[in-house]
């Protein structure tokens, strides 16, 4: 990595700093080396938040134009901006906050980051060394706060330490099963000075067993061969480990060859097209229910990059009661934690997949097929059979739309609850990691400060927000962000004046009792306004299109507020704790 | 220690998260090789926490490398499968190592210091009780006794058994430290 010589309006010091392009020792602030170490990371874009403690961070970053700073509203948002950065690249997204209050709001992020594995890097202002432990202003022990929700994180001592600790953290963030890394890093730290060398600064981490990518063992990929020789009723489970890793062409090339049907979970959607004949759908909780179906009586799944969370299983001893598992994953300690696998395969998912479909016979599975489509094709005319006309826009015809304007080419990033199922069930994915949701914290107010993230990751992208209104309004502080960074997202609010899901979930389980789940919104059209945005709002379904259209020709983030059913449920759903093929239905 | 799942020619039925029967959980002692480093051990015992290991000692000390802490902690299995468990110490960037032996197959051993009550009448009785238990007195008072004992952790239990009539005054147990036997 260079650093480039562009400089042309800072200070004397500031020049010097950022034109060292070579490997010459020099002596450096570590608020400088800070700064070197993310451009020799290649890193190009930050989002954070200045304060107290990361004041010197904050006073050498603008000697480094390579470096675009964001200035976002509320550091969660600059979590999800580079956890969504990450998820939309394959890159370490970057976010930078100060100590104690400013740590603390990165927590819901990283724990975001966590559970989806996705790699992001945190950088911390804490107090100066001489006060830590003292309950100084605004200290936090971020360290052990973190400690349960990231890969890994420092405290960084001593200046000396700085260059390689953000080395480090960038290689475990991005390395075997990603994950969120914290460096925290103390203000007395960032001022004192010590001689800096690049090229003694990358030093690699032998002992951590997560950089080492496994490959697959040849015994268990043949095992796992003669395996599907001989199932009669398998199905291809894929989760979110084939999109990090890239595994799309090695799925789909597995799944031709042995014409086995492809169940993908939420965080494992867009992996495989869903127009394609072999796919099926989202298994679990709000799965169709063909498709649960399909595991109540498959004899083999060959499950890749998944963790068998429990909205995939619902009750674990019910699940797949008939099947022997092979479990395809980098962690080892995701391998027998749920369900025991007959065949465990610690390996890259795109390894082990590419040496799988080499070692697999070519196979048939044409009656366990039309069977599987029949079940869909009842499913199906019973949807059809109990859909009333209705007047207000639903949340298909959203979908639809948004996939008919963009031809399908955009990136839709959705929020948390009912809107996030139907998005996962009914928008056609057909782009490799065209999707991206909080999946295992289900972070309510992670799509919009995401999308930011995830369009100035791909900004050649159409991205689309599918949010409710619930959501919406938790991180809608962004929404100035986006203005000042002239970032172009389209934003559609499934408004139904409801948290939608909880008050589903009162529906089913709690008799009605709406306990608190009437929500309301702002006018969107006005709150856009204020923002320097466009806002529109959609009452009738036959204006869907035209105003999908319409954000699509009107520059910059426009948002579109459709008031859809309030009291539509998402269908079927697994009551939690129930056996997923035990679904509730929509009645006739 | 290369302990590879692929490897694993037995497929344990009980997946690891999932509860054991009542009753039938047994005594694992699992030593961790981890660099000693801030935050090191908070990571440790923050997994073993986490991961709901029931903990019965641990114990944390230097190791024959400089810089490389030993932890060894017991753990039953009621709750949480330690083949699991040590997959997820394995996680822990600060963690070479993780060594994991049933109960009793490693040379296991703890100390005790136990102070209990005496009179000048039956001060040589209970020392005499100690030495049976290869106990030393390591220090005497009017009124008190204290002996250091170390042992297996069941030597330890029955020198406590036959030291409460006197009455046992306060009790300091070490914890179980163990090592491998060599073939």
């Amino acid at each position: 990595m260079t650093t480039t010589a562009t400089v042309t309006q800072e200070s004397g010091d500031a020049r010097r700093a950022s034109t060292h392009a070579t490997d010459e020792a020099r002596e450096l602030a570590g608020s400088h080396i800070l700064c070197e170490a993310l451009v020799r990371e290649g890193v190009e874009l930050l989002y954070g938040y200045p304060g107290g403690a990361i004041m010197p961070f904050y006073d050498a970053l603008p000697a480094y134009p390579r470096l675009h700073h964001v200035l976002v509203r509320h550091e969660q948002a600059a979590a999800h901006a580079a956890d969504g950065y990450a998820r939309a690249t394959g890159k370490v997204g970057v976010c930078v906050a100060t100590s104690g209050p400013g740590a603390t709001n990165l927590v819901t992020g990283l724990a975001t980051a966590y559970m989806d594995s996705t790699p992001v890097v945190a950088i911390t202002g804490q107090v100066g060394r001489p006060f830590i432990g003292r309950d100084a202003f605004q200290e936090t022990d971020v360290l052990g706060l973190t400690l349960p929700i990231t890969k890994h994180n420092f405290l960084v001592r001593r200046v000396e330490e700085l260059a390689d600790v953000v080395h480090e953290a960038f290689q475990l963030a991005r390395s075997g099963r990603p994950g969120p890394v914290l460096i925290d890093v103390p203000k007395d730290v960032q001022f004192a000075k010590t001689v800096y060398r690049p090229a003694a600064s990358v030093r690699s981490i032998e002992l951590y067993r997560a950089t080492r990518v496994p490959q697959p063992a040849p015994e268990a990929i043949q095992r796992a061969a003669r395996l599907i020789a001989q199932a009669r009723r398998p199905v291809i489970m894929s989760g979110h480990g084939v999109i990090l890793s890239n595994a799309y062409s090695e799925l789909r090339a597995l799944a031709e060859k042995t014409n086995i049907p492809v169940i993908t979970t939420l965080l494992g959607l867009s992996a495989f097209p869903v127009d394609h004949p072999l796919f099926l759908g989202m298994p679990g909780m709000h799965g169709p229910a063909f498709v649960n179906r399909a595991i109540g009586v498959t004899d083999l799944i060959i499950g890749v990059g998944l963790r068998f969370d429990d909205r995939v299983t619902g009750k674990v001893s019910e699940f797949a009661p008939q099947a022997q598992i092979i479990h395809i994953d980098i962690d080892p300690s995701e391998l027998n934690k749920v369900k025991p696998a007959i065949v465990p395969i610690l390996a890259d998912a795109k390894a082990a997949l590419a040496a799988l479909a080499e070692a697999v016979e070519p196979g048939d599975h044409r009656e366990w097929l039309s069977e599987l489509r029949q079940w869909e094709a009842e499913e199906q005319e019973r949807a059809r059979r109990l859909s009333r006309p209705v007047p207000y826009p639903t949340p298909t015809d959203i979908l639809d739309a948004i996939y008919e304007v963009t031809d399908g080419e955009a990136i839709v990033v959705s929020d948390v609850g009912q809107h996030q199922m139907w998005t996962a069930r009914f928008y056609k994915w057909t782009h490799p990691n065209s999707h991206i949701t909080s999946g295992g914290l289900g972070t309510m107010g992670f799509a919009l400060p995401a999308a930011m993230g995830v369009k100035m990751g791909r900004p050649e992208a159409t991205v689309w927000v599918v949010a409710g209104d619930g959501g919406f309004q938790m991180n809608i502080q962004e929404l100035a962000t986006l203005r000042d960074e002239g970032v172009e997202i389209k934003v559609a609010i499934m408004n139904n004046g409801y948290l939608g899901m909880v008050r589903q979930w009162q529906e089913f389980f709690h008799q009605r009792n709406y306990s608190e789940t009437p929500i309301s919104s702002p006018d969107y059209v006005k709150l856009a306004e204020a923002y320097g945005l466009t806002g529109m709002r959609v009452e009738r379904r036959e204006d869907v299109q035209a105003a999908v259209q319409k954000a699509m020709q009107t520059p910059g983030t426009v948002i579109i507020d459709f008031a859809i059913e309030a009291e539509a449920n998402v269908y079927p759903m697994v009551p939690p704790g129930a056996a997923i093929t035990d679904m509730i239905i929509e009645s006739e | 220690m290369g302990l590879n799942m692929t490897e694993q020619a037995v497929i344990s039925a009980r997946a690891g998260q999932a509860d054991i029967p009542p009753g039938s959980a047994r005594l694992y002692t699992l030593v961790l090789l981890v660099d000693d480093r801030q935050g090191a051990i908070d990571r440790v015992v923050n997994v073993l926490r986490r991961r709901r290991a029931n903990m019965r000692t641990l114990v944390v000390g230097p190791s024959e490398e400089a810089g490389v802490a030993r932890v060894t902690v017991v753990v039953d299995d009621a709750e949480v499968g330690v083949e699991h468990l040590s997959e997820q110490l394995r996680k822990i960037v600060d963690v070479r190592q993780v060594l994991l032996f049933p109960a009793g197959q490693a040379i296991e051993r703890e100390l005790a210091l136990v102070k209990v009550s005496c009179t000048a009448a039956n001060r040589s009785e209970i020392i005499e009780l100690g030495q049976h238990f290869g106990a030393q007195a390591v220090d005497l008072a009017p009124e008190t006794l204290t002996l250091q004992v170390t042992g297996k952790g069941e030597q330890v239990e029955q020198l406590l058994e036959r030291l409460q009539p006197y009455g046992i005054r306060e009790l300091a147990r070490s914890g179980c430290l163990a090592i491998a036997r060599d073939e």
